[in-house]
């Protein structure tokens, strides 16, 4: 019975030894695991042995079971790189099993985007009525009844002294009236223009900025605004700042950055200018200061507004500005 | 804005390309908007003679030309009847395509071989002239010669996009200004403004201002023996170039002048004004008038009227009157060049809804010293155009004598302004280069005279801008601002809404953004009833469209629209979610109430396009929803809102699926099953859940703070309830009454499954609680669990009325 077992261990170690892929690795297990195996048989004789022989016997049999199997587990492992491979076959070109996201709204990512910029230069964020006053939309912007001006806002009306704002802008007299500089605040939010084609939605959305306090200049406004595009840009981004217009602000100007499309060479996206208008900026008027009370012999300031549609479809390639209000869940998953 | 290069270099010489002068203009604060070579689609089309005429064997109104285009000989069919020998005129030749897209080709016209088509200057798009194919024996072409060049049609189309401070540069002349200030050249003036004549009012007609607060200045002079007729080529050609018709000599004169120096002009047929008078007054309420477009339009006391003896003739500054057009037959006339106050044309523009180039320009003003000059030059263009002999005296009826205005300009002050460190001398050199007169006051202040067609500036920092224009925005150094740290304050509302936000994309919705104004039958869609609240909205007075007129009330319609849309496009299965304001009217408030709400709508498949694979897809149901509410709830750590009976179901939701949102006793917000007779209305064939909650609301709530519990020591004991219940009974409240027995070992309950069906007697369900206990201090021994669970169970026995079940 000992030699019986001892041979054994000898064939199984050979056997053991030649297999080389999963199907003899398999006879192998029913050889010599299985039930019909040998060391089934062996137990079945351990009966004939003599019985104080017995407990040895079965002891050495179960340890060289053991140890046998260790050796298969062994070369199992070796063999295809797992104990559990030698199962089913794992197909792992199946997908990951991703619990469905969604996601935010582009608009609302840019917004996000051009906020945290600015929320990291230390500017607060503050928010406004969508339906203002003429006061706060106009007057307080100097921009008086019949000033041309008005031309430049289509705007929406309520009634004779209520609209729907047409720019952020009126959160500058309505955090200044509450506020003493110095003020560093941005303001986003949506506005509405009665207009709409291809490159215009009647409502869309602006970030406000504003910086007052004393000494504030031109050229603050610059490197201001330069960091900024820098940061949502590209570090390397050409800006060109140029001379514009806008009642409550003065030097107004108009910000261009090189065109992202063609690089600056000139494409229809630029108007084969090699530019892209993308925010409006200057010095706080000394009238929108005097309309709350602040003295701009003392004080100045810039502001800034910029469109955050515009942006995004810079940023994203965006060609058709209406998709941004149809949430259709092809363009919204594309973000 | 639009101007020509040539037209441009009648008054200023400079070396800069197209492109440069653009740049440069658009530096300047005068965007280029586009440059355009004019009539480059004209390019191909050719000079040709008609050397001989023979009629057409077929058709009695065509006739066979032999025309030479340079040495070639060709055959055209024409049937224009000034198609003679010896014309020269526009030959398209086969292959050449038209201004409106259509190929000549080498036809036959009812027989006869055609080797092209002779053009009319419509044809071309050169001007309306349709009559007959072109006349160009005049302009000394050559055949063959290209009709451009014949014509000195070659030119480039300047677009400038003005803004309304520099009404200055609404001319040629004014353009030509900025351009002489860059390119260091002289300004060649038509006019020279140094010898105009005093016009001291002896004359043939009376003027009488009678609101001279909005008129400075009314100039009038007569004008006899006018000989009405079309206007030269060298005019139209620049009225054609900037697309404006030409109509007659008389009326081309006033429209060109008023693009060369900006200054709108008039001219009335002088014998129609009665009584030879003009008064300038405003008008009546309710008085009629029909403008020079046939239109008749009421007027009202604010609009200011240029009157006959009788009557009003025109409306100042914006359109004259049909009653005193000139005509053909017109030969005496009466000329206006006048200054009218911005603010009345304006009004007046805007009342009667009627915009001209003449409005567009008194609207932002107008340099008073620029009538007798334009008067000038209108008078002596009518003399060499028109053949008219001015009468030697004429009115200049002028308010108050026109003093340039003087301004303090401080170096110091526009150095910390603009960031920059000037000296005097640069800043009075930037000032000459544009225009004004520069002298020192003291050391640190300039005087500038302003000239009179710069109104825009009127204030110290109106020159700072222009001494930081003339240097250039583009070379001001760039620094930082240093500003003292204080914290960046957040909206309130802000913080939370990004938390919000992002657990909602975690819980696989996307954002949507609809528009704040909507169809006002969105009420009827939800089905509210004539005297709901709801119907109660914010109206705008001027919506682009019925569908965008009244500001919104809920979110739900947009996302319901967003929801059909996204079914239509095949993707069925939508989960979307809106955070924006609804507007509620308050009574006696001029804004209304603004309160952001959030909506999350579900339908379709619960994972929407997972694949099968992975998930067992099946439709949403309410608890989808109650899930998201309560995920979002829980990551907010907002407890204290907690869904409840709803008391007040909305005729748009299903009342056998909908739970309130409350705080206390307070309803802010809901969760349903949309009603079927809503999705019915908006057109929506699959079941959608929806939350709404007023986010303001719950951002004035307090978040739970975040603290620190130990982590247990001892191993807990877990032990389950099986119990059949009345089916009426809550689930919820098994799990609740556990939860709040005061009972020390408890640590944890929850529901685990909810069955009835098969083996469970009618009228009852069977509901399985887990129940966890822990101690503190020990690991719990099995006698002291089996114990407190015993309790356990007989309270929801004797409570609810159960039965226990066989687990």
């Amino acid at each position: 019975m000992q030699d019986a077992l001892l041979r054994l261990q000898q064939e199984a170690d050979t056997d053991l030894a030649a297999i080389s892929n999963a199907d003899q690795l398999e006879s192998f297990r029913v050889k010599y695991f299985g039930r019909k195996g040998p060391f089934t048989q062996l137990m079945r004789q351990l009966g004939a042995a003599p019985k104080e022989d017995r407990p040895k016997l079965g002891k050495m049999a179960n340890e060289l079971k053991l140890a046998l199997q260790g050796r298969f587990d062994e070369k199992k492992v070796d063999l295809v790189g797992s104990l559990a491979a030698a199962g089913p076959q794992l197909d792992l070109s199946l997908p990951g099993r991703q619990v469905p996201q969604g996601k935010l709204h582009p608009v609302t990512q840019i917004m996000e985007e051009i906020c945290a910029i600015f929320e990291g230069l230390g500017f607060s964020v503050a928010e406004g009525p969508d339906i203002e006053t003429d006061f706060y939309n106009f007057e307080a912007l100097n921009i008086p009844a019949h000033h041309p001006a008005r031309d430049m806002h289509d705007t929406f009306y309520v009634d004779d002294s209520t609209l729907l704002r047409t720019h952020t802008s009126p959160m500058q007299a309505r955090v200044m009236e509450t506020a003493e500089p110095p003020l560093k605040v941005i303001a986003p939010g949506k506005v509405y223009r009665c207009d709409s084609d291809i490159t215009h939605t009647p409502m869309f959305h602006q970030v406000e900025g504003f910086l007052v306090d004393k000494n504030v200049s031109f050229a603050d406004l610059k490197g201001v605004l330069r960091v900024f595009i820098a940061k949502m840009f590209d570090e390397s981004t050409a800006i060109r700042f140029r001379p514009s217009y806008f009642p409550f602000t003065e030097p107004s100007a108009e910000v261009d950055i090189a065109c992202v499309m063609c690089g600056g060479k000139g494409c229809r996206v630029c108007k084969k200018t090699g530019w892209l208008e993308i925010l409006g900026a200057g010095m706080i008027d000394p009238e929108v200061f005097k309309k709350v009370n602040y003295d701009p012999e003392v004080y100045s300031g810039f502001a800034f507004g910029l469109g955050v549609e515009r942006i995004a479809m810079l940023k994203y390639g965006i060609n058709d500005i209406r998709l941004y209000y149809e949430n259709d869940l092809r363009f919204l998953r594309q973000f | 804005m639009k101007f020509t290069i040539d037209w441009l270099r009648q008054y200023v010489d400079f070396d800069f390309t197209p492109q440069q002068l653009s740049d440069q203009l658009t530096m300047a604060g005068l965007e280029v908007d586009a440059v355009d070579e004019l009539y480059r689609d004209l390019e191909v089309i050719k000079v040709a003679e008609i050397i001989d005429t023979h009629p057409h064997p077929n058709a009695d109104k065509l006739v066979l030309c032999d025309v030479m285009v340079g040495d070639e000989e060709k055959r055209i069919v024409c049937g224009a009847p000034n198609a003679r020998k010896g014309l020269l005129t526009a030959v398209a030749l086969p292959g050449t395509v038209m201004p409106g897209g259509f190929k000549i080709k080498k036809s036959k016209i009812r027989g006869e071989v055609s080797l092209g088509m002779l053009c009319s200057a419509k044809e071309l798009g050169v001007s309306e002239e349709s009559s007959g194919i072109m006349e160009l024996n005049e302009f000394n072409a050559k055949s063959g010669q290209s009709l451009l060049e014949a014509m000195g049609l070659q030119d480039i189309l300047v677009e400038v996009d003005l803004t309304p401070n520099r009404p200055d540069c609404a001319s040629v002349i004014g353009t030509a200004r900025e351009v002489a200030a860059m390119a260091s050249t002289p300004l060649k003036l038509p006019v020279d403004e140094g010898s105009l004549p005093t016009l001291s009012g002896s004359i043939a007609f009376s003027v009488d201002v009678v609101n001279p607060e909005f008129c400075p200045r009314y100039v009038a002079r007569r004008m006899t023996g006018i000989k009405v007729g079309p206007s030269p080529w060298w005019l139209q050609k620049r009225l054609l170039s900037v697309d404006l018709r030409p109509i007659n000599n008389v009326v081309d004169a006033t429209n060109f002048i008023m693009l060369e120096y900006g200054q709108p002009l008039h001219a009335f047929d002088f014998t129609t004004l009665a009584d030879s008078k003009i008064i300038v007054r405003t008008a009546v309420d309710g008085e009629k008038f029909t403008t020079l477009d046939g239109q008749e339009r009421t007027l009202d006391a604010s609009m200011l009227m240029i009157c006959d003896g009788k009557s009003p003739v025109a409306v100042a500054g914006v359109m004259g009157g049909a009653n005193s057009e000139v005509t053909a037959d017109s030969t005496e006339l009466l000329l206006e060049s006048a200054c009218f106050d911005a603010i009345s044309v304006r009004r007046t523009s805007r009342n009667l809804k009627l915009s001209t180039d003449a409005s567009y320009r008194f609207e932002r003003g107008v340099d008073p010293q620029l009538a007798p000059v334009a008067m000038a030059r209108l008078v002596s263009l009518l003399e060499e155009i028109a053949s008219g002999t001015v009468d030697d005296d004429g009115v200049d009826a002028l308010v108050a004598p026109i003093v340039p205005l003087d301004l303090a300009l401080r170096v110091s002050r526009t150095n910390s302004l603009l960031g920059t460190t000037f000296s005097a001398d640069q800043i009075t050199d930037f000032m000459t280069a544009i225009g004004m007169e520069v002298s020192l006051a003291d050391d640190d202040t300039l005087t500038v005279t302003v000239p009179t067609f710069r109104v825009d500036i009127v204030r110290e920092v109106d020159l700072i801008e222009e001494v930081a224009r003339i240097f250039g925005y583009n070379e001001i150094s760039t620094s930082l601002p240093v500003v003292p740290m204080s914290f960046a304050e957040q909206d309130s509302g802000r913080a939370l809404r990004k938390e919000a936000t992002a657990l909602l994309t975690s819980l696989g919705c996307y954002q949507a953004i609809n528009y704040s104004f909507v169809s006002p039958e969105h009420a009827d869609q939800l089905g509210l009833p004539a005297d709901d609240e709801g119907r109660n909205t914010v109206s705008l007075l001027n919506p682009l469209t019925e569908e965008q007129s009244v500001m919104r009330r809920s979110l739900l319609p947009g996302l319901l629209e967003n929801v059909r849309r996204n079914i239509n496009f095949q993707s069925s299965s939508v989960r979307l979610f809106e955070i924006g304001k609804v507007f509620e009217p308050v009574a006696d408030n001029v804004q209304p109430n603004e309160e952001n709400h959030l909506c999350v709508v579900l339908s379709g498949l619960r994972y929407g396009t997972a694949p099968e694979l992975h998930f067992e897809q099946s439709a949403v149901d309410l608890f989808d929803i109650k899930g998201v509410g309560q995920s979002l709830l829980s990551g907010l750590r907002l407890s204290q809102i907690v869904f409840s009976d709803n008391s007040s179901v909305a005729p748009y939701v299903d009342g056998a699926e909908t739970l309130a949102l409350a705080v206390g006793d307070e309803t802010i917000g809901c969760i349903a099953k949309v009603g079927k007779e809503c999705l019915q209305k908006f057109s929506i064939k699959q079941d959608v859940y929806f939350l709404d909650i007023n986010f303001d609301r719950i951002t004035a709530l307090q978040q739970a703070s975040k603290k620190f519990v130990p982590l247990p020591k001892f191993p807990a004991v877990q032990r389950d309830i099986a119990i059949l219940v009345p089916e009426s009974c809550p689930a919820s409240d098994l799990v609740e009454a556990i939860a709040t027995k005061k009972e020390k070992l408890l640590e944890h309950v929850s529901l685990f499954d909810v069955y009835q069906g098969k083996n469970i007697k009618e009228g009852f369900k069977s509901v399985a609680i887990s129940v966890t206990y822990r101690a503190q201090d020990k690991t719990l021994a099995d006698k002291a669990v089996t114990k407190v669970h015993q309790r356990m169970i007989d309270l929801l026995l004797k409570k609810f009325d159960g039965h226990l079940r066989e687990m």
